[in-house]
């Protein structure tokens, strides 16, 4: 009995040091570089690579002894960030049979990417900047997975969110970049808001934001505590708050041109980690979406639509980043779809199988005219190109029609900026004309050379 | 509308002349490094960069502090800076100014040495009332001139308080002086396209953001070499016409695109009722120019701005357009018209649209008269360049005052017109100006430090009466210039040659694995010959098999590929398949040598023996049009040559090893550019090996024994090899050496493998990831596993540094260490009565070398416009290049990462001949004379005869033989003596015994 205590004592520990240990390399080397004195390449790297390696060596850690124990569900409590009554926001974290998986891989895959912008962005200026911004994107990540409470998790998802538009405008010095990055963070923004309110909701149903007051039993068998109504508004935020960071349509449209960032970064953030954030975030919370079947079906319905929309542009992509993003995209609304339909086990595998083959294919793409020539002369001979097999269903003229659709990426661009955006800046543009209004009336309907006359009569 | 034919002509004029703007870059995959500014080169190099500068918001030099940094470190001289003022002021040098106090280069000199502070008036102000600065002197004024300024102070004051009082007095001087002038308004003419034109007004509109995205997408789709899987409808119409049917069906798009579909649609009519569609897209543009108001005067400039503004994307179609043979998969008709009507429609609507927004009378939706007005009421308001404020000129004449030792009471003495005089020098030597002095002090340290090092080599030793043990040919490339240094410090017995690494064989090459065969000889040559590589007789079962196990691991790797990408299959395959890629994800990143060794080893599991079809199999032509092999006259010919080209045609080694070179890395979309240059970005390993199978031909020996080039019994040709990334060294046909040779062969072998280890060493220097104090065998270990490492984005270094190419017989270089910047083409004078081997040599060279060597120096100066940028953001598009992130313009040029230790200068090629010769051979070759006329190479003369280097001089036309104190030579026994523990350039010393009349370097 005392092994078992202890081993349970060691893994808390081990739970700790998976976000201390991020955290801490993110401190070595922000702190100096902050204050005016960034670290050699050489020990930014270092401190960098340990933390990721002491993290990874605590999370497989985890996994022996959690899966000698028989992945018990295990709750580190932190501290509590306030009380007051029955409401309270504590810091929790939890190691169970979703997290101590996921976040295996993801620390494996940040260590990894590590060892590879090592050396690919060798000499780069910005150097610093990005093992910061890859430090705490690992800390933001852990957090998320980690979390025991949806404050935790948002947190988490907060530096997830920041350090990727941190990294898609990488290049800051390209117009291009800002405006991707800017793109992204807009989407983010508003996506977040769904996690934001999902939040309050919950603590206003239950008091606190803690998932084991929201939930009971184990994941993935855990079942939700909520009456069917609230279950559903907490489950259709957080749906929303998924679409964004998974580039679910509509609002996907960021994703292609997050591929301005460095190599390493495009492939840790759009094709392993951060566009699974929504997935993971779902999968957490999958009690919810148990307890408000018509969230589920909604859930259904967005991934297939995204996963076909995405398949279907994909093919017509000429790039090789675009392309993989759409490849991404189009797995990302498959593993929704699998949510929605009620699967727990296969979108988890699903999930980290894609994030290693999509990280690989991203860090190679540089490779694509050796790979392709390689594969030509073992073949006797290019590939032929074949559209899709939903496509060749078609007939020709049809076909003519939907190669339009694809080339204007489903004209998503369109649709949100004319249904979407154009009612919000119309809003807002009226609502300044009336603001000038008012004004105008307030000060007695004179002009501004009028308000200027009248200031130089007084003084 | 009515398009005339004068309208058309006109266009296609401007068309044809905007195509020489162009980046010529053809496809990635074969990276051929050219001049940015080929078109250019008609011009003087001065004259056609700042020219081209202007035209492409580009730098024309490096940017001033980095030649400061050099003059401070000594890389530039002061003797530089003063020659360089000598020679462009001549006599005025001496001219005095303000009332007689100082000399017009003294002038000139500080206002290059030092980086004066070029501020605006507001930053003046702010300096004015934030800091001292303005009331303290220079830190760096000379003892004299500091103590001159400070006698005019109160007696009464001392120390800083005095320095306060005549900093502050000298200010007001200054102000005092030039608020009465003021700086000439420069009108620069205001920009044509209608974007720059609202841009300048409404900085938040730019068409080119509409416009860009999708323009680019089109003609990626159109040019597309297989990266969609869904090829765009009717591409094989040419770009205009799929463009217009794709585009005639209108959709739910924004704005601004809302007019085109009819435009389209009556475009898409047109094009598939005419053949062919370039007269079409000719209309096209006359009409759109036309409707959108532009005068014709105008159309010249709006055709070269519209196609610069994306112009990777419109040389690439430029260059597809008259090499359709360059399209690696598909090749599809192309034209720049196309283009540039394509652009012109989407321009058009954009500007249309942007119109009915600005100003408070918008013109109609079709109104070109209303279009012109608006275009030339923008014009009117585009801000002129009012020049540097009072202020601020107050400041420069601060800060020179002090440099010169002028008092506050001496500029108060001035007369006005003085003043005016001072200040118009101090302006008229402009930045740009400025640059291209420091530029040529800094290529004349270079020039200079190479002279005097050609200069005090020792005489060429006579030649051994033993003769070489053997022979080493080959390529000029600077990379095998220390290759060969090292193996004839190796074992100096053996000789070195250098020749263009296609080895005189132009070929069509397909290699055993290869599924096409590919032009190995230089871009302009079109090969005529096709020569195959096939198993070798006992080994074609093997092959049989080998090939039948490969064709199945490509379909499963290719299955697996596409499956990641789709939707119903990549459910499944992106599902399971992970564990399968976590292994090479995992060995890749961390065990990149160990990973690329167990695949290379899989990949030579049983190995086929293969042998080449050299010989002519059928007297007619293949389907492509060339010939299978060679004949026996043909190949004697080949032989013929390239021995004459060197100057190898007696005195052969029982050994004459050929190597040609390539560069093998990974995850590198340049690759290309780092194979050789002789075979059109191709490797020169097959072209070696041709060359050794013709030489070593009984019949061929025959033929060329007829006509006096007796090649001896006992000698044995043997083809090889260089990466010049891994330095793995590869030699072909092994088993058909003679066993009379098994020990030669060994022994070079084994010379050669020290060799390319200390090669390697050398290398490693550069690295700065790699350790000083690296060993040779441990580089060879390092380079090996840079080439092998996908985080790798510096495999190797390729040309960067190249400076140099002598043309000239080695014995008269050997033993120089010249740090792998020179290509060394071997060339014997006195076997050249007519200088017809000097005259095919240089149209060989020239071109390549300076192409090289003026593509480096172009990506570095500009890494923005010229170069293509960090490698970082690179995304391949379309397996015809890179652009950066999602839809960007197509990136020319050479990546950062190669160009970074580059020192942008242009080439001195030194030729071992005469002048009055050298004259005569330029004379005969129009395009290498034009370089050296107009000074895009620097040419240099080195008598056969031991004389003094002579260099051309563009400006008088004349040989100018080179001075300076007779210089002597470092000399250090081994190159690894004078390289070892520094990463910098390393000036020139000599390799060899330490003898008398040398110096030791400590």
């Amino acid at each position: 009995m005392t092994d078992v205590v202890s081993l349970r004592q060691l893994e808390s520990w081990m739970v700790v040091l998976l976000v201390a240990a991020p955290a801490g390399s993110l401190a070595a080397i922000g702190i100096p570089a902050l204050v005016g004195r960034p670290p050699s390449e050489r020990v930014t790297t270092r401190a960098v690579a340990i933390g990721f390696t002491v993290a990874l060596l605590a999370a497989l850690g985890i996994l022996v002894t959690a899966a000698w124990r028989g992945f018990p569900e295990e709750v580190v409590h932190l501290g509590t960030l306030f009380a007051v009554g029955t409401h309270a926001a504590t810091i929790d974290l939890v190691a169970d049979a979703l997290s101590i998986p996921y976040v295996c891989f993801s620390t494996g895959l940040c260590a990894l990417v590590n060892a590879f912008a090592g050396l690919y962005l060798h000499r780069e200026p910005g150097f610093t900047r990005f093992f910061v911004l890859l430090s705490l994107f690992g800390f933001g990540m852990n957090l998320l997975v980690l979390a025991g409470s949806i404050d935790m998790l948002f947190a988490g998802w907060e530096c997830v969110g920041i350090s990727s538009t941190l990294l898609i405008g990488f290049f800051h010095e390209r117009r291009a970049a800002v405006a991707a990055a800017l793109r992204a963070f807009v989407t983010y923004r508003v996506c977040d808001v769904g996690l934001l309110a999902a939040g309050v909701v919950l603590h206003h149903a239950v008091g606190s934001g803690d998932f084991d007051r929201v939930f009971v039993g184990a994941w993935p068998t855990a079942r939700c505590l909520l009456p069917e109504t609230t279950a559903g508004l907490a489950a259709v935020l957080l749906v929303w708050a998924a679409l964004g960071k998974s580039a679910q349509v509509p609002v996907s449209g960021w994703l292609p041109r997050a591929m301005e960032g460095p190599t390493p970064s495009s492939a840790i953030f759009y094709g392993a980690l951060s566009i699974h954030a929504g997935a993971y975030l779902l999968l957490r919370c999958a009690p919810l979406l148990d307890a408000a079947p018509w969230v589920s079906r909604l859930l259904l319905a967005i991934g297939l639509v995204t996963a076909v929309q995405a398949a279907v542009v994909r093919s017509v992509q000429t790039d090789l980043k675009g392309m993989l993003a759409y490849a991404s995209m189009t797995q990302a609304g498959l593993i929704l779809a699998e949510i929605g339909a009620g699967w727990r086990l296969l979108p988890l595998v699903h999930v980290i199988s894609h994030a290693i083959i999509r990280s690989l294919q991203i860090l190679r793409s540089p490779s694509a005219l050796h790979d392709r020539h390689e594969l030509a002369a073992s073949l006797g001979g290019p590939p032929d190109a074949v559209p899709p097999w939903l496509v060749r269903q078609l007939p020709v003229r049809v076909q003519e029609v939907l190669y339009r659709v694809a080339f204007e990426r489903g004209f998503e661009e369109a649709f949100v900026g004319r249904w979407l955006l154009g009612p919000v800046v119309a809003g807002i543009e009226a609502a300044a004309a009336l603001e000038r209004l008012v004004v105008r009336r307030l000060g007695g309907g004179g002009d501004v050379a009028g308000s200027r006359r009248r200031d130089r009569g007084a003084s | 509308m009515s398009v005339t034919d004068e309208d058309r002509e006109a266009v296609r004029r401007h068309v044809a002349r905007a195509a020489n703007m162009l980046p010529a870059q053809g496809p990635i995959g074969a990276f051929v490094a050219r001049n940015p500014l080929e078109g250019f080169e008609d011009r003087p190099f001065e004259a056609a960069v700042e020219m081209a500068a202007q035209l492409y918001g580009a730098e024309p030099y490096l940017a001033e502090s980095v030649y400061r940094e050099a003059l401070a470190s000594g890389r530039i001289a002061r003797c530089d800076i003063d020659a360089v003022l000598d020679s462009e002021l001549g006599p005025s040098a001496a001219t005095l100014l303000a009332g007689g106090r100082v000399r017009l280069i003294d002038v000139l000199r500080h206002l290059l040495c030092v980086g004066l502070r070029h501020e605006s008036d507001a930053a003046v102000r702010w300096t004015l009332t934030e800091s001292d600065t303005l009331e303290r002197l220079r830190d760096d004024l000379t003892g004299p001139c500091r103590a001159r300024l400070l006698a005019g102070a109160d007696p009464r004051l001392s120390g800083r308080a005095a320095e306060r009082a005549v900093a502050g007095d000298l200010w007001h001087a200054c102000v005092e002086s030039t608020a009465g002038g003021r700086a000439a308004l420069r009108h620069r003419g205001p920009p044509v396209r209608p974007r720059d034109l609202i841009r300048a007004v409404r900085p938040e509109i730019d068409l080119d953001d509409l416009v860009h995205p999708r323009l680019i997408r089109l003609v990626a789709a159109h040019l597309d070499q297989g990266v969609a899987d869904w090829p765009l409808p009717g591409r094989s119409q040419g770009l205009l016409g799929a463009a217009a049917a794709l585009f005639s069906r209108t959709g739910p798009c924004e704005p601004w695109t809302a007019d085109l579909g009819g435009r389209f649609a009556d475009i898409a009519a047109r094009c598939a009722a005419s053949e062919p569609s370039a007269d079409v897209a000719i209309d096209v543009s006359v009409e759109e120019l036309t409707s959108l108001g532009m005068p014709r005067e105008a159309w010249a400039d709006m055709i070269v701005a519209s196609l610069v503004a994306l112009q990777g994307w419109a040389g690439m179609v430029r260059q597809l357009e008259e090499r359709p043979d360059l399209m690696p998969l598909v090749r599809l008709p192309t034209c720049l018209a196309d283009f540039l009507a394509l652009r012109l429609v989407f321009d058009g609507a954009a500007a249309r649209w942007a119109a009915r927004r600005l100003g408070d009378h918008p013109p109609a939706r079709n109104d070109a008269r209303g279009l012109a007005a608006l275009w030339s009421e923008l014009a009117d308001r585009h801000p002129p360049d009012r020049g540097p404020g009072a202020l601020s000129r107050a400041l420069l004449l601060h800060q020179l005052a002090q440099l010169l030792g002028l008092s506050a009471a001496d500029l108060r003495d001035l007369e006005p017109r003085e003043v005016t005089g001072l200040e118009a020098v101090i302006h008229g030597f402009d930045a740009v100006t400025r640059r291209r002095l420091l530029h040529r002090a800094y290529e004349r340290r270079l020039t200079t430090v190479v002279l005097d090092a050609l200069t005090a080599m020792p005489p060429a030793p006579p030649p051994a009466a033993a003769g070489p043990r053997a022979q080493l040919v080959s390529c000029i490339d600077d990379r095998c210039e220390s290759l060969r240094r090292h193996l004839e410090e190796v074992a100096p017995d053996v000789a070195t040659f250098g020749a263009a690494g296609f080895f005189a064989v132009a070929m069509n090459y397909r290699g055993i694995d290869d599924w096409h065969a590919t032009p190995l000889c230089p871009i302009i040559v079109r090969p005529a010959h096709t020569v195959t590589e096939v198993p070798d007789g006992r080994h074609a079962s093997q092959h049989r098999s080998r090939q039948r196990a490969r064709r199945w691991v490509g379909r499963v790797r290719g299955l697996f590929e596409a499956g990641t990408r789709s939707l119903f299959v990549g459910g499944l395959v992106t599902s399971v398949g992970g564990a399968v890629a976590a292994v090479p994800l995992v060995t890749r990143v961390v065990l990149p040598r160990w990973t690329a060794n167990v695949s290379r080893s899989a990949a030579a599991w049983r190995p086929v023996r293969t042998r080449l079809e050299l010989d002519r199999m059928t007297p007619e032509p293949l389907p492509d049009g060339t010939l299978s092999g060679f004949d026996v006259t043909e190949m004697a010919a080949i032989v013929r040559r390239l021995l004459e080209d060197i100057g190898l045609t007696s005195g052969f080694a029982r050994l004459v090893a050929v190597v040609g070179h390539g560069s093998t890395s990974l995850n590198n979309p340049h690759e290309s550019a780092y194979d050789c240059g002789a075979c059109g970005g191709g490797r020169g390993g097959p072209n070696a090996r041709a060359f050794a199978l013709m030489a070593n031909e009984p019949a061929v020996r025959a033929r060329l024994a007829g006509d006096g080039l007796v090649i001896p019994p006992e000698t044995v040709f043997l083809g090889g090899m260089l990466d010049t990334c891994s330095e793995r060294l590869e030699w072909y046909d092994v088993d058909r050496v003679p066993a009379t040779h098994h020990d030669d062969l060994g022994a070079f072998a084994r010379d050669c493998d020290v060799a390319r280890a200390r090669d390697a060493q050398e290398r490693c220097r550069r690295f700065d990831a790699v350790s000083l104090a690296i060993e040779p065998a441990e580089a060879l270990r390092a380079v090996e596993a840079r080439a092998a490492d996908l985080a790798q984005v510096r495999p190797e270094y390729g040309h960067a540094s190249t400076a140099l190419c002598i043309v000239g017989r080695r014995r008269r270089t050997r033993g120089l260490f010249l740090d792998r910047r020179a290509f060394l083409a071997s060339y014997d004078p006195d076997a050249d009565p007519d200088d017809a081997i000097l005259t095919r040599t240089l149209a060989a060279v020239g071109p390549v070398c300076s192409g090289i060597s003026l593509a480096y120096t172009f990506s570095r100066i500009d890494p923005r416009r010229y170069g293509a940028g960090t490698k970082l953001p690179h995304n391949i598009t379309g397996l015809i290049g890179v652009m950066d992130g999602h839809a960007g313009d197509l990136r020319t040029g050479l990546p950062l990462q190669g160009v970074e230790i580059h020192e942008p200068v242009r080439l001195m090629v030194v030729v071992e001949t005469t002048a009055v010769r050298l004259r005569r051979v330029l004379h005969a070759l129009p395009g290498v004379e034009r370089l050296v006329r107009n000074g895009w190479v620097h040419a240099v003369c080195w008598p056969p005869d031991g004389g003094r280097p002579e260099v051309y001089d563009p400006s008088s036309d004349r040989f100018v033989a080179h001075g300076g104190a007779a210089a002597r030579l470092p000399v250090v026994a081994r190159s690894a003596d004078w390289f070892r523990g520094s990463r910098a350039h390393l000036p020139p010393a000599f390799v060899g015994p330490v003898g008398a009349g040398q110096e030791v370097p400590e």
